[in-house]
């Protein structure tokens, strides 16, 4: 007994619209291609080291400003290149970031399926937790967490990753239990299919994107925090450099030499610019309304 | 033997009236007992709140009850979550009233339909697509929408999909909750023929909850009609058609459209639906029946047999003692 | 009403109880107390002294209480560097911040949220463009280059403002605006949303139709609504000053908290980071707790009591 059978054209299902990609948001993503680029070949990029000091050619001006393109960024106060330190710090930044982003996606995630899953006093304390952490400025928190246990970059990467961990949380959390209420989660397990399944399998595909669009939301919060604890002297510190560090340091020399502190400076507004135009356009895009 | 068996299985819930109310039970389901023999349908049918849905769920094992037990093949069922419990998804299935919310959007249906296979480690990889070809053509679903993803396909065409998915481990139990209430009607004709097909095809027993009656009749070998949690009428599907023993079934029947004169006087009920949280006194119907009697306040009716062999709860249809049970 | 209230009472106390629990945890979970809290080479009749007053070799929950009470009681110990009492340190360097934050938070108030409706007033024309422009500027740039370039402008290349240190009113300035723009930035854009949303809305359109004026449609109807939202986000940003504090007077040399803050975390002058958590969380609890009381003023929906019946 089959049904009536339908031209094929009319049950063909319609094609999918290709939206234009719009200049700012390739102009956004083009940046941060050649960001990442820079981090994956720093070493190859770089012309000095970082701690590579030409005593004789200290303080020097950049390109069109005085200088020559031995030091195209010009140097610091230790006859450092500047666009040396910068290519190691864009690495060292992007990768805290990254890391903070994907610690803080996982163990997010993880606490709200948990939430979702086991319901009960589970949920409440992630709930509690939550709150706790979305009622206290992070830098303040950070800050603690650093008087009391000192910095090591392990652990300030961890720090990094309890960023914006609440978020993925809520949003899982609330996915999740929307999932299992009625539909495809609680249609799997009727099957018999075991919890890990379900969540593996079923509900992080389907909010995954969701997901992503919070990352980005995180991703340059992330950046802007941590080069504000290194720009304290607090986060990434020396021999290491990174973006808020290199700012710190050019601040003692803001008058005398202020392209030490400006180039590194720039990058972190355009990147957490080109980030953020990102996650706007992939949060219109990844509209739940239309997926 | 029966395959699945209910015995005096009630289903309350704790609800609060506000924030510091004191705690309410709900009888969602009250003491209600039957039982599906293999290859056979058992209709429920009853309105929105008597608790249908839920009594599909305790049989199911989704929930437990608050008392009584369930038996299904002869061994009571598992809690819920448990190993065992997963085990026998395999042997029992349901089928529900909303096929696009039942699967998942990102899958195409041929892996949806698979699934169950996989899930229980039947067959390999080669024998698993075999299969799913084989089930999607006994739903009458074309080959070429196997590849399609749920939201590309008609809710009829959906529908079959989930029962495809249920079929696939060849269970011998298929509980169908309100499955065709959101097709058109003319598609609902085709599910319910498909249903009767692939029953008498694979000996399915069949627990089918509806609201619709029409369609209960078309496919139920038996028909049970619930009010607030409890079974009030009970038998054979003709009989309670013809010649409902229990008021609210007269008023459900004769609500029924037919073309030309009408063989019962329509039953217009008044009062208010049935609020589980807030039961009548003694017979639940008694505040919306027309004839119903002081002792109707008082007692709660028990289900007893009635001259026919229909299982009737209420006080003033007269108890047929001398017959022996249907 | 009064539900509403005590829930949300009850909830600030919770989570000021969290976070001494949270301060108490770290603390032990960082080294002996004593140690900490008073400096390592203070004499050991004085770590014994300690160690009893706070109760260390008792158990774990006993602790836990002295803990609190001795924090209620304003007991926070003493700065490692000079040897007052924390609680002192921070007290006499509030005022320097507020002389900050009080500014900033009007700043982006003041700037913020009529920019962000005559944004969404006048959606798509050149100034809703130019608006939302220097508002994303204002989240993405952190205020830490924003007081840099602030400084390198009007104090370096300029030389109208001093680029640091608290100096009579013009010090004031470029603080300020460091802290309170990018607020303001946030603010607008949030606004505009929240007006936009409001604005779309049908009984908007009703009241047009009706021919009531704009500018009463505006500010009768638009306006009202969207300030719920709005004043929410308000009440986080008090949150957010502190943090802005912490950088901004790092990057002007301003004796405030902040700047206190830092110096006591690079020292691990754990008395005062504790003192200094401590009082932040009570103003963040504070100020979220007026805002829950406030959205309950402006919001008649949440005002009534819940609705009797079961659950689903």
């Amino acid at each position: 007994m089959s049904e009536q059978a339908l031209p094929q054209a009319m049950v063909a299902a319609p094609p999918r619209q290709r939206a234009a990609i719009p200049f700012g948001v390739m102009l956004a993503i083009s940046w941060l291609v050649f960001m990442v680029g820079v981090a994956l070949l720093a070493d190859v990029i770089r012309p000095y080291g970082i701690t590579t000091m030409d005593l004789r050619a200290r303080l020097q001006p950049p390109i069109g400003f005085g200088g020559d393109w031995l030091h195209p960024l010009g140097t610091d106060e230790l006859g450092r290149d500047v666009f040396s330190r910068l290519v190691e710090s864009i690495r060292m930044s992007l990768l805290i970031a990254f890391g903070a982003t994907i610690i803080a996606a996982v163990f997010g995630t993880t606490m709200g399926f948990l939430a979702a899953h086991f319901r009960g006093w589970v949920e409440q304390a992630v709930l509690m937790l939550i709150d706790f952490q979305a009622s206290m400025p992070f830098l303040i928190l950070a800050l603690s967490v650093l008087a009391f246990f000192g910095n090591s970059l392990p652990l300030f990467i961890c720090l990094m990753g309890l960023y914006g961990w609440e978020r993925h949380a809520r949003i899982s959390r609330g996915l999740a239990i929307a999932a299992n209420a009625q539909g495809y989660a609680a249609a799997v397990r009727q099957l018999g299919a075991q919890p890990m399944r379900i969540y593996m399998k079923h509900v992080l595909p389907n909010i995954a994107s969701t997901l992503i669009v919070a990352a980005t939301l995180s991703f340059p919060e992330v950046v802007l925090l941590e080069s504000g604890l290194s720009f304290l002297g607090l986060g990434v510190q020396p021999p290491m450099t990174s973006l808020g560090n290199m700012v710190g340091y050019g601040r003692e020399y803001i008058t005398r030499a202020p392209w030490i502190l400006l180039s590194p400076s720039v990058v972190i507004v355009l990147t957490t610019l080109s980030v953020s135009i990102l996650g706007d356009w992939l949060r219109d895009r990844l509209d739940p309304t239309l997926t | 033997m029966s395959l699945l068996s209910l015995d005096g299985v009630s289903r309350v819930y704790a609800t609060r009236r506000g924030l510091f109310g004191r705690p309410v039970p709900v009888r969602a389901v009250d003491h209600v007992s039957f039982s599906v023999a293999p290859g056979r349908t058992l209709g429920i049918v009853g309105e929105s709140g008597c608790g249908k849905s839920t009594t599909g769920r305790v049989a199911l094992g989704i929930e437990r009850p608050s008392e009584g037990h369930v038996m299904f093949e002869g061994a009571p069922m598992p809690a819920p979550g448990t190993p065992g419990w997963r085990h026998m998804r395999a042997r029992l299935q349901l089928v529900h009233q909303d096929p696009l919310g039942a699967m998942d959007r990102r899958l195409t249906v041929a892996a949806q339909v698979e699934e169950p296979l996989e899930i229980h480690g039947i067959g390999d990889k080669t024998e698993r697509r075999d299969r799913v070809a084989a089930l999607l053509r006994d739903v009458g679903l074309r080959a070429d929408l196997a590849q399609r993803h749920p939201h590309e396909l008609s809710g009829g065409q959906r529908q079959r999909a989930v029962l495809a998915r249920a079929l696939a481990t060849d269970p011998a139990l298929l509980v169908a909750d309100e499955p065709v209430s959101a097709l058109d009607v003319s598609i609902q004709a085709q599910v319910i023929n498909m249903l009767t097909d692939l029953q008498e095809a694979r000996g399915i027993a069949m627990l089918f909850i509806s609201h619709d009656l029409k369609v209960v009749r078309q496919i139920s070998h038996e028909v049970a009609v619930m009010y607030l949690g409890r079974v009030v009428e009970q038998g054979d599907p003709e009989a309670i058609f013809a010649d409902p023993l229990h008021p609210y079934s007269r008023a459900l029947v004769s609500a029924i459209p037919v073309p030309g004169p009408r063989r019962i006087e329509r039953v217009v009920l008044t009062g208010d639906p049935p609020n589980p949280a807030d039961r009548p006194s003694g017979c639940a119907f008694h505040p919306r029946c027309p004839v119903a009697v002081a002792a109707c306040a008082q007692v709660v009716p028990e289900l007893r047999h009635a001259a026919d062999g229909r299982l009737v709860a209420c006080h003033l249809v007269p108890e047929a003692s001398l017959l022996k049970a249907a | 009403m009064l539900r509403f209230v005590a829930t949300r009472l009850g909830r600030a106390l919770l989570t000021i109880t969290l976070v001494v629990t949270f301060a108490f945890i770290v603390l032990r979970l960082s080294g002996d107390p004593a140690l900490i809290i008073m400096s390592p080479d203070a004499p050991p009749e004085a770590l014994a002294a300690f160690r009893e007053a706070w109760g260390l070799d008792e158990p774990i929950w006993l602790q836990y209480l002295k803990y609190f009470t001795a924090i209620l009681q304003g007991e926070l110990g003493q700065s490692f560097r000079d040897g007052r009492p924390a609680i002192e340190l921070v007290a006499e360097r509030i005022p320097a911040t507020l002389m900050l934050t009080l500014p900033a938070l009007a700043l982006k108030v003041g700037l913020g949220i009529p920019a962000g409706m005559y944004a969404a007033l006048h959606r798509n024309s050149m100034t809703d463009r130019v608006v939302m422009t220097f508002a994303v500027a204002g989240f993405t740039v952190p205020s830490f280059v924003l007081g840099l370039l602030l400084v390198l402008v009007f104090a370096v290349q300029l030389g109208w403002l001093p680029s640091g240190g608290q100096d009579g009113w013009r010090s004031v300035i470029l603080p300020v605006i460091a802290m309170g723009l990018g607020g303001a930035g946030v603010l607008a854009r949030f606004t505009r949303s929240a007006m936009l949303e409001v604005l779309g809305q049908p009984y908007i359109r009703t009241a047009s139709a009706k021919g009531v004026p704009w500018g009463l449609v505006v500010r009768g109807h638009a306006l009202p609504n969207a300030a719920i939202p709005t004043v929410t986000v308000v009440g986080f940003m008090v949150g957010s000053l502190m943090a802005g504090a912490v950088v901004v007077e790092s990057v002007f040399s301003w004796p405030g908290v902040g700047r206190l803050m830092v110096v006591a975390v690079a020292n691990r002058d754990l008395a005062v980071v504790q003192c200094i958590l401590l009082l932040v969380s009570a103003t963040m609890v504070t100020s979220n707790l007026i805002v829950d009381l406030l959205y309950g003023v402006l919001d008649p929906r949440l005002r009534g009591t819940a609705p009797a019946g079961g659950g689903h």
